[in-house]
This record gives structure tokens, sequence and C-alpha cells, in this order.
């Protein structure tokens, strides 16, 4: 009964901080998202053979709380901080709904997915598919009925969803630590870039070049990992650490390309003057100063994808990219899972237990660690064509170092080696940094400018001095941080780890179990 | 089958192995015995390719082994139970298995010798679902046996298995090796404890700072006074 408590209590908090920031229909769509997490997380404690109804009953009670409190939170953030912050409180004919289908959703939906735990296996798992399924589908239409507008970031916190999955190989299952994602991201984008844009005038469709940008990164992943994967730990860190550096320095330099043969320009005319003859031989130029990469200014526009019915995909309309982005993933996911299931994935974790061991099983090293490497890179390919078509530009800056840190960031996060982990720690860091901190600032900002500073000080050069500093984005790079060491401290294997990197942080507790196991 | 001429192994500058030759037949229990830092796991070592010859040919069946990489050597069905086991930790009994098998595609050939495994060491069943780091000692020696087991093997190298374990485990170790050689695995068995290790070999050879310096069938081995004296602990 209190550990009930207790989850209502998180769980209506957790939904009411989020609401708290964005008010209006928020707390319409937190509602049922927190109803169904709640659903799921009683799950855990819950005897299966109490059958679907008796189990719907029994979470009401928890559910109930989490709603009072849900909605209390709800209508505070609307009575009296929207007001602090200089904002009129929403009408009451958006108050009422809004709140009322936030609660009952989130009791229903709670009802709904416990009632799930109730059925045999098959079907609660079909259950549970089914509700992710139409929740994932109905998401956009929702956020536009209710003109929240989280769809485009969410699209964001998707493509480094991908780009987790994709590190989460060559970190979580090979075990081998790279810092430079970001270049694969890169090398995807602006072969998309390169590809379909005035730049070149050349205009592939988005349909091939994203097979192309993956296939590239790919290659890139080889021809980076060949000379460096015969390192191990540290030092391979920072060799990528090094690749990752040079990738943006590259791009933002290939702005004067001049390729020429070099038999008819240096090796012949070199001959020649050998011999003193002036004869003169013609220079063949294969490319003459051509701007591959536009530098810093980066390559735009970049051409869209294209479907029968939807037309071009527009920047004012997510639907289309969201579902995309969707459809990526899927792919992704089921790629991924064969080949962690397969003979590369054993061989993969086999060699990021032991190396020594792995090569004496007739595991070759090199061609598992460089498989990891380049099929990592691959799905940045993915995310890069995606990035590059979505944003419809891209600039060398983007690729720098704070993209691989976090993307890594998400890998640890979520749980090394799990990949609904590492889906969950994608949504939750960029979320964070897209959509909450945002919304955290503006809150922050309205209500330092209407309540907090003239009650503090009538110096106007303070006043602008806390206002500046009072903004979230300035740390959010120290939010990563404290976040990453807060999660090693409490959680080493992150939110939803794999059930090995689990047994390897937790080793001594599980032998010391052991022990005891055998002395009783 | 197994034949090593004139092989010389370098750590750096470290002169390892100068020079050892060494014959095992199809079907024999060959012992190599000596003291710490004679040589002895630099030479199984060297047989699977983990370490490169610097001069010297390793032959099984006649072909020439010391430039293929070790995955190919084991494909060529030689099979090691590493110094120090080297299982899994934080595999199951069961995975540390199936990449004992890993160069082998024929699966009704794999689930047969899952059997033979698990016929060999009925303790390994039992302990199938647990974890290789959570495994007693002897049971984690039973397991580095049994995953070499699964490549199937025309000759296994096995390194110390009596190393760290009790002397009841050491007797049971051997009687399954003794076992495993009956079914028509030959084995090359190297071991500090010379005493058991005569006694289940056919031949012995008797290693010393890198140099093979005696040689002959175990039971005369056993009757050397030299042997005696360094390796049996006779005064």
């Amino acid at each position: 009964m209190k550990a009930e408590i207790k989850l209502a209590l998180t769980m209506g908090l957790l939904g009411g901080v989020v609401v708290f920031l964005f008010g209006g229909w928020s707390v319409t769509v937190l509602g049922i998202l927190i109803g169904v997490f709640m659903g799921l997380s009683i799950g855990g404690r819950v005897n299966k053979k109490d059958g679907p109804r008796k189990l719907a009953l029994q979470s009401l009670s928890t559910a109930g709380i989490a709603a009072v409190v849900f909605i209390a939170v709800s209508l505070f953030q609307n009575y009296v901080v929207a007001p602090a912050g200089g904002q009129f409180p929403s009408e009451l004919y958006i108050v009422i709904p809004a709140n009322l289908i936030g609660g009952l959703g989130m009791i229903l939906f709670t009802a709904l997915t416990a009632a799930l735990h109730g059925l045999p296996d098959r079907q609660e798992r079909l259950g549970k598919l089914i509700l992710m399924v139409v929740l994932v589908i109905a998401f956009p239409f929702i956020d536009r009925i209710t003109g929240l507008h989280w769809s485009g970031q969410i699209i964001f916190a998707l493509i480094f969803v991908i780009l987790g999955l994709g590190l989460n190989i060559v970190v979580g299952f090979a075990g081998l630590l790279d810092f430079g994602y970001a270049a694969f991201f890169a090398i995807g984008a602006y072969t998309t870039g390169i590809l379909s844009s005035p730049q070149h005038h050349i205009f592939m469709n988005f349909w091939l070049v994203i097979w192309i940008a993956l296939a590239m990164a790919a290659l890139w992943g080889l021809i980076l990992g060949t000379p460096t994967l015969r390192l191990r730990g540290d030092y391979l860190a920072i060799v990528t650490l090094g690749c990752g550096e040079m990738m943006p320095i590259i791009f933002r330099n290939l702005t004067n390309v001049t390729i020429k043969e070099p038999l008819t320009c240096w090796i012949i005319p070199g001959i020649m003057r050998l011999f003193n003859s002036s004869a003169a031989t013609k220079c063949i130029t294969i490319i003459d100063n051509l701007d591959l990469t536009a530098g810093e200014k980066g390559i735009n526009p970049i051409g869209r994808p294209y479907l029968p019915f939807i037309g071009e995909f527009q920047s004012n309309n997510p639907i289309p990219w969201y579902f995309l982005i969707i459809l990526l993933i899927l792919l992704s996911v089921f790629l991924i899972r064969r080949l962690r299931d397969g003979r590369l994935g054993r061989a993969w974790m086999a060699c990021r237990e032991d190396q020594d061991a792995a090569v004496q099983m007739g595991i070759d090293p090199v061609h598992t660690k460089l498989t990891a490497f380049a099929l990592g890179a691959a799905f940045s390919g993915f995310a890069g064509a995606f990035y590059a078509a979505y944003i419809r530009g891209i600039f060398p800056s983007v690729f720098e170092f704070s993209t691989s840190i976090i993307v890594l960031c998400i890998v640890v996060l979520g749980g090394m080696g799990n990949i609904n982990g590492v889906i969950l720690g994608g949504i939750i860091i960029m979320g964070a940094d897209r959509l909450f901190l945002p919304a955290l600032k503006d809150l922050l900002k309205g209500l330092m400018d209407h309540t907090i500073l003239p009650a503090l000080t009538s110096n106007h050069t303070l006043q602008a001095v806390v206002a500046q500093n009072a903004n979230p984005i300035l740390y959010r790079y120290l939010l990563f941080g404290l976040t990453l060491v807060i999660m090693m401290a409490l959680r080493p294997e992150g939110i939803i780890p794999s059930a090995q990197i689990r047994a390897e942080l937790h080793a001594d507790e599980e032998t010391s179990a052991v022990e005891k196991a055998v002395k009783n | 089958m197994l034949e090593l001429i004139e092989v010389h192994t370098y750590y750096g500058n470290i002169h390892a192995l100068k020079g050892v030759s060494m014959t095992v037949a199809e079907g024999e229990i060959v012992t190599v015995i000596g003291s710490n830092g004679a040589g002895k796991s630099t030479m199984l070592r060297t047989i699977h390719g983990i370490l490169r010859p610097k001069k010297g040919t390793i032959l099984l069946e006649g072909e020439a082994l010391e430039k293929l990489p070790s995955h190919k050597i084991v494909e060529r069905g030689i099979s090691q139970s590493p110094e120090g086991r080297m299982i899994f930790p934080r595999m199951t009994v069961q995975e540390n298995l199936e990449m004992g098998a890993y160069t082998r595609k024929d699966k009704a050939g794999i689930a047969q010798d899952f059997e033979w495994v698990f016929k060999l060491f009925p303790r390994l069943k039992e302990r199938i679902n647990q974890k290789g780091g959570t495994l007693s000692g002897g049971e984690q020696q039973m397991l580095a046996i049994g995953r070499a087991m699964m490549a199937h093997p025309r000759i296994m190298l096995l390194d110390e298995p009596s190393m760290g374990l009790s002397p009841i485990l050491v007797g049971q170790i051997f009687e399954t090796i003794v076992e495993l050689n009956k079914q028509g695995t030959t084995i090359l068995l190297v071991e500090q404890n010379a005493r058991m290790a005569l006694s289940i070999a056919h031949r012995g050879y008797v290693l010393q700072t890198g140099e093979i310096i005696l040689h002959d069938t175990s039971a005369k081995l056993k009757e050397d006074p030299m042997v005696q004296k360094s390796y049996l602990g006779a005064n």
C-alpha cells in the first residue's frame, strides 16, 4: 500500500513538473502518458492470477491519488504561476476539459494498462504492443489538435534515438568506447547535402540518397576503424576523439578541392626535367577548384522527400516527417535485433567480455570490432540523411564533439546494450534539451521579469544580470554532466539495463549473494 | 598428428622458447611438465596462433599452422582450455558452451556435442543457466574443458587444469581427461603437477627455461632421477 502511494505521488508530481512548464492542453497529453507509464510500473508487483478486472480495480486507488496531485499542480500552474509570470491564465473553457480529460485519461489508461498484466503472457504482450502503436500513431494528431507543437522537437529527439541505437552497437554490444560518433552523422548528412542540393546541381531522390548516406557512413566507419581498432580501451577512446574532432574541420575546409592526375602532372614532367627536355605535356586536372562543402555557411537548401498523395514534405507540417523517422527507427530496431541475436552479436559480446578468450574461441577480433564500428556508423547515416533533409541545411558546427557526447549520454543513461533503454534515453535527454529547457527558460524569464526581480531589488543593472543568468539553456551541458554523475552514482547500468551489463556492474553483490546461499 | 620443429618464440626481447621440437601422435595424451616460467603456456599459445614463432614450423597433419591467424587454427581442429580458465564470467554456462562452438555451423553436431559435454560433466547441466563467474573453481575448470570440447577438436590443448583445485577435484578432472582421450580426442596437457600428469599421459616432455631437456614415456620419466628430484619432490 505504501509503495502504491509513493508511486502515485511520484508519477503525479513528475507529470505535474512538465505541466508546470507548458500549461494549457499539455495536461491532457501528459495525463494519458503518465497513466500508461504508471500502469506499466504497477505491473511489476501484481499477482498475475488476479485477472484483468481485479487488477484494474486495484490500480484505481493509485491512479486516483496521482490524478488528484497532477490536477492540483496543473491548477496551481494556471492560477498562480502563470499570472506571476505575466501571462493570463487559460480560459475556463480550456481549463475544464483539459484537466478533466487529463485526469480521467490518467485513471483510465492506468487501469487499462494494469489490466493487461492480468492477461495470459501472449495477450499481454500483444495488448502492450497495440497500446504503444496507438499512442505513437495518435501522438502527432493530438499534438496538433491541442496546439502544443511538440512534434517538431520530438522529431529531433527521434533523430538522436537512431544515433543512440547505432552507437549502442559500438559501445553497448561490442564494448568499444567511441568519442567521435558525430563524425559518421556528419558524413551521412553531408552525403545527402552534396547529392541533393543546388551546391553541385545534383538533385537525387531522397529515397535513394538515404541508402547512399548509409553506405558512405559504413564505408567511413571501415576507413577510420581499420587503423584505430587495433588499439584497446583508453587508447581507442582517444583516437576516436581525434577522428571526431577532424570531421567538422575537414568539412569546414573542403571549399577549394583540386584533384590532378598524378602521372601527367608530376611524374612525366619530372622525368622530362631530368633529361632537360622542354617538351610540354598537358596536365590532366580531374577536379578544379571545387567548392565541395561550402565551408562555414553550409549547404542549403537540401532536397526533401516526396511521396505520392502527401507531396513534398514541408517544414510547417511535421506529421509526415514524424512517421518517416518512426519508420526508420522501426527498421533500425529490427535490423539491430537481428544482428544482436545472430552470430555476429555473440562475437561482439564475447569480445566485450574478454577479448583474449574470444580469440581462443576462434573469433577474429579485428573483423568483429570492425563490423561493429561500420554497422554502428551505418545507422548514423540514416540519421544524417534525415537530419539534412529535415533541417534543409547542414553546417559543420552541428557535428562537433558535444554531439558525440550527447549521443554517448543517451546510450549510458538509457542503459548500455539495451535497445529499449536507448530509445527511452534518447527521448528523455533530447526531450529535456529541446522541450523542457526552453520552456523552463520562458517560465523563469516570466517569473523573473514580473514577480521575483521587482520584489528583490530596484537596481536595474543587477536585475538585468540576474535575468540574463537565469537561463537554464546556458547550463545545458552542466545539467547533462550532472545527470551523468548522478546516474553513475545511483544507477550505473542505466534506466533499462541489459541483463549482462547489470551483472557486470553488480558482480560483487551477485557473488556475495551466491556465497551467502552457499553458506546457508 | 601435431609436430613442432625448432620453434623459437619471443616476448619482445625475451627468448621464451629456444628451439622446441616435439610430436603428438593421434590418440595420445602427451604432457609437458616444467616449473613456473619454463615456457609451457607460451608453447600452447604459440601452437594456438596467439603468439607468433620467430623461427620454426608447427605442423598439423603435415600442414603448416604458424602463419594462420588463431581463428583459422580453431577451424582446423585445435582448441584450448586456457591457463586461468578464461571463461566468460557474465555469460551463462550455456552461452559459454555456445561460444566454444563459434566456428561451427553444423547445428546437429553442436547439439550432439552439448550432450557429450553434459554426459562427461553432469554438473554443468545442473548449472546451465548460471553465470560463469558465479561457478566454483572446479566447475569453472569443467566449463573451460567443456567449452574447448564444443569446438569438437581433433587435438585439445589443456593448460594447467589442476591450477587452484583441491586434490579431490584434480583427481576428478584428470579422470575425465582420460575418459575424453578414450573417446578419441588427442590431448596435449601442460602441467606443473607432474605426478598427476605423468600418471595419465602416454609420453612426456620436460621443458626447462624454454628448452626440451628430456623426453620419454611417462613410465620411464617417473623413474628418471632428475625428474624425481626436480618435479616429483623425491629426496
